[in-house]
């Protein structure tokens, strides 16, 4: 834990990037391979993530430090340290089976709903410690808020659906609901789609709809982080430009923390992008340098489709 | 793959056939057929109990039979039969008149008929008692109390015309009378039962004494009470303690409010069972002055009795002035009063309709057949339940439903809801599972055996007179115990609370161990709890006079024991089912709602309680229709063949959950297989099953419709 914290501090700017061309691929594109990090990341190492140092300039609002995640007795996390800046989006990437959405959970310990779940190494959320043992988990949710794979509106009205967090927190004046709910459809630009059926169904939208009532519900409460599961990889490319818009409005006043598949998404939406393989980081920094000027060839690579 | 081999491949892959076996047109006849059986056969069974259950009450016409020698029979014809081997094409008639001597039904050979003739003033007269009797009506006349008898009208039509003036009243005067016998006799008897009990009571605890049980005087009684405040105060105080600091921190202090809470808990309990006011008993004196004040009493209900029965007396005789006189043609007898008063002639109150069958329209016969169902429906049986109604009937099985369904739904949600969503999917979870499943499989007569021996004689003879006299221990090892099991209690939550292993890590030894250990604590106060409960020397039940009189209230068969013994059969059906309707709300409606920073409490009951309820509530409607049909059971805890009074009334307790009740399934069989006279029980047999069926379909569709709105409340278009 600390070396790594150590390596990212004075590797950042002396990580050799090397581009030998090792062998032809007998799939005869001509590809060039030389993929040291993946390579060690495959013979199950860890190797130092090449960090960029736009990323320590910005104020953390969630901080990772060598943090290990096992399910049961396969290790999905290895050792990543990371920085969340805050008042950006963040947007982690790489290819499946990497870890990017069980980090993104252990961050509001949805993990934990999962048997055999162990944890090393400290997350801290606005410098409070999140895996400290007096922390309410329940009340630790709270300072979040999560959207998910396939949007997952609650079987009630679309009023109720937005303002559940507040229900559950006894909130039962209907003049405060009310509010809260016009505010947060607002805020997730879907207030003039259904401000004449806030008594009908949820289940009745369409899924983009449906998606942007679950965003409204997840920034109701004013979480400190929204996290985004995939939250476009159910939905049609009209609902996913929508939402894409919606996220880079919202990032104006929320930290964004975003899971997702789609490279030109990850490109257009955030401000920063990590890119993960195997459960490690392999490279952090702005999402403009990551994407144009990526210190591994291996990043190169993958956000342009050529690996992964 | 070169360009021979391609060649070679493209030869040789010429097209297979289809087999034979592949044409599915047999299977689409075959599956449809086999639909077509089950729809036939149901469509069949309907039809048969639609069709014999609702023609039973339409009045057929009446058929004054000569036969070849000179014989006269009046009857209805109810069954023809064509010729067999043994006997001859015959006919059966409903010939009543039982007062007489002879058999109410009749095999005629159609050989023997000389001529059948259905004369105008033939009538079917059904009576309170002894059956129906068939005659011709000849006068109405009113014997006045010095014995003179005054015709009042005389042959067919006179007669009919003076009947319905007169019948209505005198039916209502009967219905007086009844309700008079029920409500005022039935009321003093009650109060006269009481008294008595009350001195038994006192005479049983007479002789018991000051059995020398531990009990506090008064001034440590209060002194405990202001150790109970105290301690109730202080777990006030410490109520957000440990919350704060770290995991240990948190969990001792979870230990402490709950250890006090447990103390105050059983602190208030030991005052309350062993306070100073109890085992005072009653002194000889007492007694005495009970004993004078409850004879004082006694004689003036007995006084106010004779008063009644008086008024009923002047009533009834009033009453017995009109009589009707209907004669039986061969024989040329009256329908008498009873068999006892043979050569008086009926009472008009007597008469419960008086059907003119062979000169009806069509309208007055549809008339005649409903006021026949409304009877069947609103009155008691009469004539070994071959008459008369079945409403104690219909009462008994629409509440023996109803308290079923209570009792199983609350329990089996709450069951499953632990089982799926607090215990830990393991073996255990398995095992409990298959054992549920297996509970479904159990004969039903097993559970009216288990009902009786554990419901009615061991759980209702505690409820009447406590631990027998033998199982009770010592106050003293009885106060030690209960010490014990408040300590294990405190011991067994800490264990639980320590066997929780700390955030993102996984379980210790030492919480492994802890959980063991809490496990078998939670056994042995349990062990202790059912062993305090059951030995306790402190009670002495509830109902202890009459179980002493040798006439239990809990403790033998009734409702309570009936719907419980019923609940525990059909708790499978509401266990699996909710289950099945918890399992089924989705993954990702719980991940939303944790994600909310809901707790499991606020996530189960919020989303997946009411994603659930169509689901749960279709179980509960399994569990009802299951338990309606249910009778084995029932005939060994509580249904019986005759009992008018109805589990609900409007006395005190009005709900009268220890009475054995009349339920349709027991009925049904009793008509059908333990009725002296099987030939009038038959048409009624089906007529009861129409009517079961129609009440159970009833209770389910009105379930189907509360889940239905429910439905709708709950849940928009699903996508």
């Amino acid at each position: 834990m600390t070396s790594s914290v150590q390596s990212m501090e004075s590797e950042t700017s002396n990580q050799p990037v090397v581009r030998s061309v090792a062998y032809q691929s007998n799939h005869g594109a001509g590809q060039v391979e030389d993929y040291q990090v993946i390579e060690a990341i495959r013979r199950g190492e860890t190797p130092n993530p090449t960090v960029h140092p736009e990323v320590f300039d910005a104020q953390a609002v969630i901080d990772i430090q060598g943090f290990n995640l096992w399910y049961s007795e396969s290790q999905a996390i290895h050792d990543v340290t990371m920085r969340v800046p805050r008042g950006a989006v963040t947007a982690l990437i790489g290819p499946s089976g990497c870890g990017k959405s069980t980090l993104l959970r252990s961050i509001n310990r949805m993990n934990d709903l999962v048997e055999g779940v162990r944890v090393e190494g400290a997350i801290a959320l606005n410098d409070s410690p999140i895996y400290a043992p007096s922390v309410d988990v329940i009340s630790l949710r709270k300072r979040l808020g999560m959207v998910f794979q396939k949007p997952n509106p609650f079987p009630m009205s679309i009023f109720e659906n937005v303002v559940y967090p507040l229900r559950i927190d006894g909130e039962k004046r209907k003049s405060v609901l009310e509010e809260a709910c016009e505010k947060s459809l607002r805020a997730a630009a879907i207030w003039d789609e259904v401000k004449d059926r806030l008594k009908k169904s949820a289940l009745g939208l369409s899924g983009g709809q449906q998606q942007r009532i679950c965003i409204a519900r997840a920034i109701v409460a004013d979480p400190e982080v929204l996290l985004l599961d995939e939250p476009c990889s159910a939905l049609d490319p009209v609902a996913t430009l929508k939402i894409e818009e919606l996220i880079s409005e919202i990032s104006e006043r929320y930290t964004v923390l975003i899971v997702t598949h789609n490279m030109q998404q990850a490109a257009r939406v955030s401000d920063y992008t990590a890119f993960m393989y195997l459960g490690r980081l392999v490279e952090y920094g702005p999402t403009a340098k990551l994407f144009q000027t990526p210190s591994l060839i291996e990043t190169e690579h993958y956000v342009s489709g050529r690996f992964g | 793959m070169s360009e021979s081999e391609r060649a070679c491949c493209h030869e040789s892959a010429t097209r297979r056939r289809t087999l034979p076996s592949a044409i599915g047109e047999p299977m689409v006849w075959l599956t449809g057929g086999a639909l077509v059986v089950c729809l036939t056969m149901i469509a069949v069974l309907m039809t048969m109990v639609v069709v014999s259950g609702s023609k039973s009450f339409w009045p057929g016409p009446i058929e004054r039979v000569t036969l070849t020698d000179g014989e006269v029979l009046l009857g209805i014809a109810t069954e023809h039969e064509a010729q067999t081997q043994e006997t001859a094409k015959r006919t059966l008639y409903r010939v009543g008149n039982r007062d007489i001597g002879q058999e109410s039904f009749r095999w005629v050979d159609d050989a023997q008929i000389a001529s059948i003739e259905t004369p105008d003033d033939a009538v079917m007269l059904e009576r309170e008692a002894w059956g129906v009797w068939f005659g011709v009506p000849e006068s109405i006349e009113r014997k006045a109390g010095d014995g003179e008898i005054t015709v009042l009208a005389r042959g067919g039509d006179e007669v009919f015309e003076a009947f319905d003036a007169l019948h209505a009243d005198a039916r209502r005067t009967m219905a007086q009378v009844k309700r008079m016998k029920k409500r005022e006799l039935g009321s003093i008897n009650a109060e006269i039962d009481r008294l008595r009990l009350d001195v038994r009571q006192g005479e049983i605890e007479l002789a018991r004494g000051d059995e020398g049980l531990f009990r506090f005087s008064w001034v440590i009684w209060i002194g405990l009470g202001i150790v109970a405040a105290g301690l109730i105060g202080l777990v006030y105080r410490l109520r957000s303690y440990g919350t704060e600091l770290g995991s240990a921190n948190a969990r001792r202090g979870s230990v402490i409010r709950a250890s006090g809470t447990i103390g105050v808990v059983m602190l208030i309990l030991a005052m309350w069972i062993a306070g100073p006011w109890k085992g005072q008993g009653v002194s000889a004196s007492e007694l005495e002055a009970l004993r004078e004040t409850v004879a004082q009493r006694e004689a003036e209900l007995l006084s106010e009795y004779d008063e009644v029965l008086g008024r009923i007396r002047a009533i009834e005789s009033k009453d017995h002035e009109f009589r009707l006189v209907v004669v039986e043609p061969t024989s040329g007898h009256f329908a008498p009063v009873s068999q006892t008063l043979s050569d008086e002639p009926m009472y008009m109150s007597q008469v419960v309709r008086l059907v003119r069958a062979n000169t009806l329209s069509t309208g007055e016969k549809i008339g005649v057949y409903f006021s026949r169902w409304w009877e069947y429906l609103s009155t008691n049986p009469r004539e070994a339940n071959t008459e008369g109604g079945v409403y104690p009937v219909i009462v008994g099985t629409v509440i023996l439903t109803l308290l079923l369904t209570i009792f199983v739904t609350p329990m089996g949600v709450v069951a499953a809801l632990y089982l799926r969503e607090y215990a830990k999917q393991g073996l255990m979870t398995s095992v409990i599972r298959i054992a549920v499943n297996n509970l479904a499989g159990v004969p039903s007569i097993v559970y009216g055996v288990f009902g009786l021996g554990f419901f009615c004689y061991t759980v209702g003879g505690y409820v009447d007179t406590g631990a027998a006299e033998s199982a009770r221990l010592s106050s003293a090892a009885w106060w030690a115990m209960f010490v014990f099991a408040g300590l294990m209690l405190m011991l067994g939550f800490a264990a639980k609370l320590w066997s929780k292993p700390d955030p993102g890590k996984s379980a210790s030894g030492l919480n492994v161990w802890m959980q063991r250990a809490s496990w078998l604590v939670w056994g042995v106060v349990l062990v202790l709890v059912v062993v305090l409960v059951t030995k306790t020397p402190y009670f002495h039940g509830f109902f202890e006079a009459r179980a002493h009189d040798g006439t239990p209230t809990f403790g033998t068969r009734g409702m309570l024991w009936a719907s419980l013994t019923l609940a525990l059969l059909t708790l499978p059906v509401v266990i699996v089912a909710t289950e099945e309707a918890i399992a089924a709300v989705p993954g990702s409606m719980r991940e939303g709602s944790y994600g909310c920073g809901a707790s499991k409490w606020q996530t189960m009951r919020r989303i997946v309680l009411p994603g659930a309820m169509p689901g749960i509530l279709t179980g509960a409607i399994l569990a009802m229709a299951r338990g309606a049909g249910e009778v084995a059971p029932l005939m060994l805890v509580g249904a019986v063949k005759l009992n008018q009074d109805l589990p609900i009334s409007t006395q005190a307790p009005f709900i009268h959950a220890d009475r054995s009740f009349m339920h349709l399934g027991f009925h049904i069989f009793d008509l059908g297989f333990q009725s002296p006279d099987s030939q009038a029980a038959r048409p009624m047999v089906w007529t009861t099953t129409l009517l079961f069926l129609a009440i159970v379909f009833a209770l389910n569709l009105a379930a189907i419709m509360i889940r239905s709105r429910l439905r709708a409340k709950m849940a928009g278009p699903t996508v």
